[in-house]
């Protein structure tokens, strides 16, 4: 069965950890996204996976068989380079026939498997060309190719997408997902770009400092983050979080001091539980429901700045007491600068997170 | 070569967050020299050592005596001894005479002072045009560039001729004037290839954007352009420096008595004394041998570059 | 004469030529030309050289006077081009022109043309046929040797590990030393009473070893020294482009599973080729001057088996004293050392066209 497994995957640089314990569990067709900021250990992992990098401790099992001592060419692994690492010499065509060579097939297999490849990616025009005589897209495309013309266990993607432009990366992020979902292997993408996390994972693991802080479905992670990280991390734009204190629940409604201003908000039944003292409130732009001003239960802001979006409008906002706020509204609510707002929200999207930077969920 | 940014890693840009090594090991691991362990230190010790073989035997034959120098079988281990050290600079010309001066001291100097200057001279004067060439193409550009590089390929018999009889016509032979002004000659094309591949690869927005902020041209050149071609510099330098000081052949022709050099004066000791006095030769040798060691390990690090820029942009 | 009107481009070419401006430099170099022909074949050296000088540095100051101003480029350029003119270009068309005159530098009368006569004597003469002979092995033979051992060299040195940086020095070391140091050394190395080789074969054989006696020990012999000396120079351009390789394409091979011996092929060597044709190309120029080390090693014996064409030029010059027929000699070995540059580098621009990857 083609499935990765790291487990207690830990990775030393001299002094400086680079992977703390990871876990991890990738199935056959499924693609997981490791996403996460320079530095998060992300790229490191997937050479750990590829046998680039040694791992310190823990077990890498692929295939169900424990990798750890053997090298990337004795893994039947496919990797796609964030540079592309295709083989200036040689014409886009043997660039995509070079791992075959050691299958041992006859010419005329290679090339059906080389024709086939060629078609599912539209390389058939470049075929003969040289890779600095093709586009940015068609080298991605190549690369894509030579790792897909193999059978290998899994498919490693290293920031596949970075180099290419926003329209071009649109188009491929769709192609991409469908080339993987005929292949039914276990697939890992790295990724530091959220929109390709969010569109061509079936599960994301965010990553920071060296540790999986989440690993859920896209939807998951959106709606249900975990830690204060990860919900900073996900979403456009960015949640707004607001430090506060915390003075125990009346029903369904938390006691809140934001900003010097006493709130009631709806919260999370779980929230019961947790001590009284200094939290952050997590709420994201699109979750406000901007009512008449002075209604109960909600928090108070002055618009500043409106920038239209189109089919919705972004409002930047100000609490009293000087917090930021973004609000995002359907464009039929008008909005000026200087207005004041009442912001509503309902429970699911009052997101707690405890001191420690946990959410206080079910 | 366009998609290929040696200096990123495969991933993420070294943050600042992460510790010196790590960012090192990025930067490194990303270019064609990878990890070898001490296998390879071992192996790579014993083929250097044989290769350096001939050259130690020279410097162990300027601590010998003239016996021990001409021992059979070869004598590895001896009593040193520093006399011939101290015979380049002044010894007895035949068996009882007296102890003279042998003028090496001043054959050193000479050797120094020539092969400095005129490289010193070619690297700004190479510079300089090579910066021309590079920033303001002419229209025979190329032309003149091509005849450049030939001049580099002529034999130096074909010009040797008419420069002596150039030299002896014009008083110039046996000048300091004359033999550094050739040597300035001899180094020139290569500076000028050299120099002008590393101001190609320049990037003009830098100057451009000094130039709004009112820098002059010669600020330009001095305070942006020049601090980023040292490898090329010091590339030029070496090769250049490691050139004239080896010369013979218009050395031997072109100085004077005066301007000697110790190539010239190394070949006369051959031929001059009882025999060869190999311990003497090779002191000089060992000698002369040093400045060029320590120009060229000073200038290690930037010399691999300059060699990879000056041949690789043709 | 004026400077302050460019010279219309429109007229006519005589009357451009002839017109007295300072920047008038084709004008200049139309006096340079005809004056030194007529200054050669009319004056003693001495005095037609002095003539000559002066009309090339009106040439030199025209050439300024175009540049001043109008060229930034012109100026910082023209010190360089001025001082190679002055000692490369001129004495090459100076004894250009000499070479169909005969002229011997011990005696004092003024040249006599002779036309091609030097030249058809040189090219005649079997001696020279016999030297070209004895370079050209030479030549195959050296440049051989120092590529397949600056081949090597590199490949050691093509990683990073303890203590490379010392090492890569010693292996240097070689060609910082002074040729006049190389010919008396290894003179003393093959010696076969007390050199270094002969004791080692003695170990052997019980008998000396006499390398330099014979006609291919004693070319062995300074193939050998020369190959020795320079093989450095090719490990350091093969070396540069070793580094220069990108090790993610090394990574990605071997997830390929690609064997050593196709990596080498497909990935190395496309790197490598530009310049290892480059180091063939400065070393073969340079062994086909081969004087120094010959001079001082061999000085062309057993005999005339080793002499060098550029030897036999020195000879022909300055023993013989037969000035004119040596620069004859001298150009025909410059006109086969063009050809064949220009030869290699049409051939190595046309494969640098068709493999971009350096």
């Amino acid at each position: 069965m083609s499935t990765i497994e790291l487990r207690g995957v830990t990775k030393h640089f001299g002094g400086f950890t680079a992977v703390k314990n990871v876990n991890l569990a990738v199935s056959a067709g499924e693609v997981v996204c490791l996403l996460g900021p320079s530095g998060c250990g992300k790229t490191t992992t997937l050479r750990i996976i590829a046998g680039l990098e040694r791992a310190s401790a823990g077990d890498v099992v692929i295939a169900g068989k424990r990798m750890n001592d053997l090298r990337p060419d004795q893994r039947d692994i496919a990797m796609v380079f964030q540079f592309y690492a295709l083989y200036p010499a040689l014409t886009v065509r043997d660039n995509i026939m070079f791992p075959l060579h050691v299958e041992g097939l006859d010419a005329q297999t290679n090339a059906e498997r080389v024709a086939r490849v060629a078609r599912m990616l539209q390389l058939e025009p470049v075929l003969d060309r040289l890779p600095n005589h093709i586009s940015e897209g068609e080298k991605q495309r190549v690369a894509v190719a030579r790792a897909v013309v193999r059978d290998p266990n899994c498919f490693l993607f290293d920031e596949p997408l970075s180099r290419l432009d926003v329209e071009l990366r649109q188009t491929m992020r769709g192609q991409i997902k469908s080339v993987l979902t005929g292949l039914s292997k276990a697939t890992v993408i790295v990724t530091h770009d959220q929109l390709e996390a969010l569109t061509m994972a079936d599960r994301i693991a965010i990553m920071r400092d060296g540790v999986i802080e989440q690993i859920a479905s896209p939807h998951e992670v959106f709606a249900r983050p975990t830690t204060l990280f990860v919900a900073s991390f996900i979403g456009t734009p960015q949640m707004n979080l607001l430090t506060a204190q915390f003075d125990g629940v009346e029903g369904t409604h938390g006691r809140f001091t934001v900003d010097g201003q006493p709130i009631r908000l709806a919260v999370d039944p779980a929230v019961k539980r947790l001590a009284k003292g200094q939290v952050t409130i997590g709420i994201r732009p699109r979750a406000f429901i901007p009512e008449g001003a002075g209604s109960a239960d909600t928090i108070a802001g002055r618009a500043e700045l409106i920038e239209p979006m189109g089919a919705e409008t972004l409002i930047h906002a100000r609490t009293p007491l000087g917090s930021d706020l973004r609000v995002v509204v359907p464009r039929e609510i008008k909005v000026k600068s200087g207005d004041a707002l009442s912001l509503r929200t309902d429970a699911r999207e009052t997101h707690v997170f405890d001191g420690s930077g946990k959410a206080v969920r079910t | 070569m366009t998609d290929m940014t040696v200096n990123a890693p495969a991933g993420s840009a070294p943050s600042a967050r992460m510790p010196l090594t790590r960012r090192l090991r990025f930067g490194r691991s990303a270019s064609g020299v990878g990890d070898a362990g001490w296998g390879r230190t071992i192996g790579a010790t014993i083929v250097s050592l044989i290769y350096f073989f001939p050259v130690f035997w020279i410097i162990l034959t300027a601590f010998k005596t003239y016996e021990d120098a001409l021992a059979v079988p070869a004598k590895f281990f001896f009593t040193p001894t520093l006399e011939n050290f101290a015979q380049v600079f002044s010894r007895a010309y035949s068996a009882g005479g007296p102890v003279q001066n042998t003028g090496f001291a001043l054959y050193f100097f000479n050797s120094l002072f020539i092969s400095g200057v005129s490289v010193l001279l070619a690297l700004a004067i190479g510079t300089l045009a090579a910066f021309g060439f590079s920033r303001y193409p002419l229209k025979g550009n190329d032309t003149y560039l091509f005849m450049i590089l030939t001049t580099r390929m002529l034999p130096a018999i074909v010009v040797i001729i008419p420069i002596f009889i150039m030299f002896r016509v014009t008083g110039l032979a046996g000048t300091y004037l004359g033999i550094i002004a050739l040597y300035t000659v001899f180094n020139l094309p290569f500076a000028i290839w050299m120099m002008k591949s590393f101001f190609d690869e320049l990037s003009p927005d830098v100057e451009d954007a000094a130039r709004i902020d009112g820098s002059s041209d010669v600020r330009v050149f001095f305070k942006i352009c020049l601090p980023q071609v040292l490898a090329g510099l010091a590339a030029t330098a070496v090769f250049g420096l490691i050139l004239t000081w080896n010369e013979f052949l218009f050395a031997l022709l072109l100085s004077g008595v005066e301007t000697r050099t110790v190539p010239v004066a190394m070949s006369q000791t051959i031929g001059g004394d009882i025999g060869v006095r190999w311990g003497l030769l090779a002191a000089i040798e060992t000698l002369f041998l040093i400045p060029v060691i320590v120009v060229t390990f000073a200038l290690q690090s930037q010399l691999l570059r300059g060699v990879t820029f000056g041949t690789i942009k043709r | 004469m004026t400077t302050t009107t460019d010279i219309p481009q429109t007229a006519p070419l005589l009357q451009r030529l002839i017109a007295l401006r300072w920047d008038n430099w084709q004008g200049a170099l139309i006096v340079f030309v005809i004056g030194t022909a007529l200054a050669i074949a009319s004056l003693p050296p001495q005095v037609s050289f002095w003539a000559s000088s002066a009309t090339a540095a009106l040439f030199a100051v025209t050439l300024i006077a175009n540049a001043w101003g109008k060229y930034v480029g012109g100026l910082l350029v023209t010190p360089a081009l001025a001082l190679l003119f002055l000692m490369n270009v001129f004495p090459l068309l100076w004894s250009f022109g000499l070479s169909f005159f005969s002229y011997k530098a011990n005696r004092a009368h003024a040249p006599t043309w002779v036309g091609l006569e030097n030249y058809a004597k040189v090219l005649s003469d079997p001696d020279v046929w016999d030297r070209l002979h004895n370079t050209i092995i030479l030549v195959i033979m050296t440049v051989s040797l120092q590529m397949v051992v600056g081949f090597l060299l590199a490949l050691l040195f093509s990683k990073q590990f303890p203590l490379r940086r010392y090492l890569l020095i010693l292996v240097l070391t070689p060609m910082m030393l002074s040729f006049v140091a190389v010919g008396a050394f290894f003179r003393y190395y093959y010696d076969p009473t007390f050199g270094l080789l002969s004791q080692a074969v003695r170990i052997f054989t019980g008998r000396p070893f006499i390398l330099m006696n014979t006609v291919w020990g004693s070319r062995i012999g300074i193939v050998f020294a020369d190959a020795w000396m320079w093989s450095p120079f090719v490990m350091l351009l093969v070396l540069a482009g070793l580094v220069s390789v990108p090790k993610y394409l090394y990574e990605a091979a071997a997830i390929d599973r690609v064997s050593g011996w196709r990596q080498f092929w497909s990935i190395t060597f496309p790197y490598i080729r530009g310049l290892m044709l480059l180091a063939l190309l400065f070393r073969t120029i340079e062994a086909f001057k081969l004087f120094d080390l010959v001079f001082l090693l061999t000085n062309g014996g057993p005999g005339t088996a080793t002499e060098t064409i550029a030897l036999r030029v020195y000879r022909i010059a300055f023993e013989n004293n037969k000035t004119s027929e040596s620069t004859a000699l001298a150009y025909i070995l410059l006109f086969t050392v063009i050809v064949l540059t220009n030869l290699y580098l049409y051939f190595a621009n046309r494969r640098a066209k068709e493999v971009p990857a350096s």
